[in-house]
């Protein structure tokens, strides 16, 4: 802790300056910090004073014994020296006894700061342990006057110690949980590329293949000429799907809710989505089974991403696929069973997450989609399985009342 | 002097892509076997002799890496070109230290694909008979590395198979192999592959002295001695092969 300038990153910065003063006002009045409080410690600092060169010392010294906290400091004896101005700043303005907006905003930079030089914030926990410490020991020695104001001030001092730490430790979680978004969503920048990439290449490919062949063959047959267009027609289709899935994933509309009937919704997504003929479909819905209360268009994907999901792991041997409807505590359940390939234990927990897929083809947005409209509807997707057994995905939907 | 079509495997699990690249290499005079997973195209490959396979990375089961793995193991001189949808990827730089020729992206472009394929099937045909496994794989490496299609067989039965495969230009043959000798194996190139050059290969100079000059005397074309001379070896082939 305690390191040079401010950064320019952390200085160009747009901080909520106020937001974060009332944050330490807040505080304050947690820990009964009062003005008598500001004054008793603005009270020490001309007796402070000729002892901050040796506090600072003993404090780098002590840093200097630990490799993990002094491998922040690239800059040798010359960092040392401005990170010893930097730490007589903070001394002095610890005990100047004004405690506003922008003492509150230098605390709060220190932790930005500790971020982006990479220190532990454990580091920061005990330097400030040590600080306080010298601090204590330095007044006990020097104090002259009344034991009882003594004990007053000790306590003052503490207070404000750890208002600093917290301040700056709030700063630190800040300006860390920032970072740790923004590289997670590079990250996901980068396999949604991947992904993107891989399932447009494949309809392109086909598509260029195609046109080559038409442009460079010697005298095709007229057949031959219409495969080929009716090919590329085809993977034009499954390029927009993909686009279509991304863009569902990205833009999910809030769901217009109507009663809808669960077995007349999957008999619809059943037509849709046609199984091969080495897929037995059962299902099973009671007569009084109630209506849902659901946007019919969006379960529609729910449904179809888990029919599709259940086919493609029974595929190519085949199996069945057993769709059961049942109310259920004033929702409706609706399991969707295969006897497919299932789903190994570490995958399981992974499956729901946007851009995890183990098909080949695939982006894997399929169940993150089918989850996301779930919850929009206020509802619940589980999931069950065990390999070389079949999976089962239970989706829970509010029923209409009455 | 070879002129039997070329013969070339195409897998992809897309079927559309498998039927266009189909149609525009059949087009072209080659024979096209198509296969859309790994276990099929190896069942091909157990059956007819490729020059070249085509062959999609990222399918589902078996990947192309791990199936140009097992199409080596086969038939080491099928000349493989991968094609992935990925610009960069780790498994293409595998397939190619495991010994694929080419990586091709997707989109492919079929003029770029047809030179190459073009490339592969002009490429010297060589022949290894020698029972030191790990010298051939060496070899493979090697000549490979100069533009050579490398097939290999340990012994005199292998060479017979290999032999009615397919027409080679140059075979080495180890003099001495575990189930008979390299004059054996001479005269069954004679006669399966009558075209083909002979390079008579030992390590045991003056033990074989008199069998390497007798074979050579029916019309073998050159011995090498082991520890091979490479450049010296590899001067040899070029000049029976006329390849650069």
């Amino acid at each position: 802790m305690f390191t040079d300038g401010f950064g320019t990153t952390t200085q160009a910065k747009l901080m909520p300056w106020d937001k974060i003063y009332q944050l330490y006002q807040e505080l304050q009045r947690y820990v009964g910090w009062t003005d008598d409080d500001a004054k008793r410690v603005g009270g020490i600092s001309e007796l402070i004073e000729p002892h901050i060169v040796a506090l600072i010392d003993d404090f780098y010294e002590e840093i200097d014994r630990h490799p993990e906290a002094s491998k922040v400091i690239t800059g040798g004896a010359q960092q040392v020296a401005r990170l010893k101005q930097t730490l007589r700043g903070w001394l002095r303005d610890l005990v100047a006894g004004r405690y506003d907006k922008d003492y509150v905003s230098r605390r709060w930079r220190v932790g930005l700061r500790h971020v982006e030089i990479g220190l532990s914030q454990v580091f920061t926990n005990a330097a400030l342990s040590r600080l306080r410490r010298g601090l204590l020991e330095t007044l006990e020695r020097v104090w002259t006057g009344d034991a009882k104001e003594l004990l007053a001030i000790r306590g003052s001092l503490n207070l404000l110690l750890d208002l600093d730490l917290a301040i700056i430790e709030d700063a630190y979680q800040t300006e860390f949980s920032q970072r740790q978004q923004r590289s997670d969503r590079l990250a996901a920048i980068g396999q949604v590329a991947g992904g993107v990439a891989h399932e447009l290449r494949n309809p392109l490919n086909v598509v260029k293949t195609s046109v080559y062949y038409l442009l460079n063959t010697r005298s095709p047959a007229p057949a031959k000429v219409q495969q080929h267009l009716e090919r590329i027609e085809r993977q034009i289709g499954l390029a927009d799907r993909v686009i279509t899935a991304l863009s569902d994933f990205a833009r999910l509309p809030v769901p217009e809710l109507h009663p809808v009937s669960v077995p007349l919704c999957l008999k619809e997504v059943l037509e849709l989505n046609p199984l091969p003929t080495e897929i037995t479909v059962i299902s099973h819905y009671p007569e009084n089974l109630p209506s849902v209360l659901g946007d019919v268009r969006q379960l529609q994907i729910v449904f179809s991403n888990l029919v599709r999901n259940a086919r493609d792991a029974m595929l190519p041997q085949g199996g069945s696929l057993t769709i059961t409807a049942q109310p259920s505590d004033g929702d409706v359940e609706v399991i969707i069973a295969d006897s497919g390939t299932g789903i190994p234990r570490e995958n399981l927990e992974r499956i729901m997450e946007p851009l995890y897929s183990t098909k080949a083809r695939g982006i894997g947005l399929g169940l993150a989609i089918t989850r996301s409209i779930i919850e929009k509807h206020g509802g619940g997707l589980h999931v069950a399985s065990e390999p070389g057994v079949g999976s089962r995905f239970t989706v829970r939907l509010p029923a209409v009342s009455g | 002097m070879i002129s039997a079509p070329h013969r070339i495997l195409v897998v992809d699990d897309e079927v559309d892509t498998c039927a266009n690249l189909s149609d525009i290499l059949t087009d072209l005079g080659f024979q096209v076997d198509v296969a859309y997973d790994g276990p099929s195209a190896l069942k091909l490959v157990k059956e007819k002799t490729f020059d070249v396979a085509l062959l999609d990375l990222k399918m589902p089961g078996m990947d192309g890496l791990e199936l140009y793995r097992r199409i080596k193991a086969l038939q080491s001189g099928t000349v493989a070109i991968v094609v992935t949808a990925y610009a960069s990827s780790n498994t293409a730089n595998e397939a190619l230290a495991a010994g694929a020729w080419k990586i091709l992206s997707k989109p492919v472009d079929p003029a770029k694909l047809l030179t190459l394929v073009d490339e592969a099937v002009e490429q010297p045909v060589v022949l290894i008979v020698d029972d030191d496994q790990d010298l051939c794989e060496s070899l493979w490496d090697l000549f490979r590395e100069r533009g050579y299609r490398v097939c290999l067989a340990h012994d005199p039965f292998d060479a017979v198979q290999r032999l009615e495969q397919r027409q080679h230009h140059v075979v080495l043959i180890d003099m001495k192999l575990p189930s008979g000798s390299g004059a054996e194996v001479f005269r069954l190139v004679r006669k399966a592959n009558p075209q083909a050059r002979t390079v008579l290969v030992t390590g045991l100079r003056s033990e074989m002295e008199q069998l390497v000059e007798q074979t050579l005397s029916e019309g073998a074309d050159a011995a090498c001695y082991k520890p091979f001379d490479i450049p010296d070896l590899l001067c040899t082939l070029g000049r029976l092969t006329k390849h650069e």
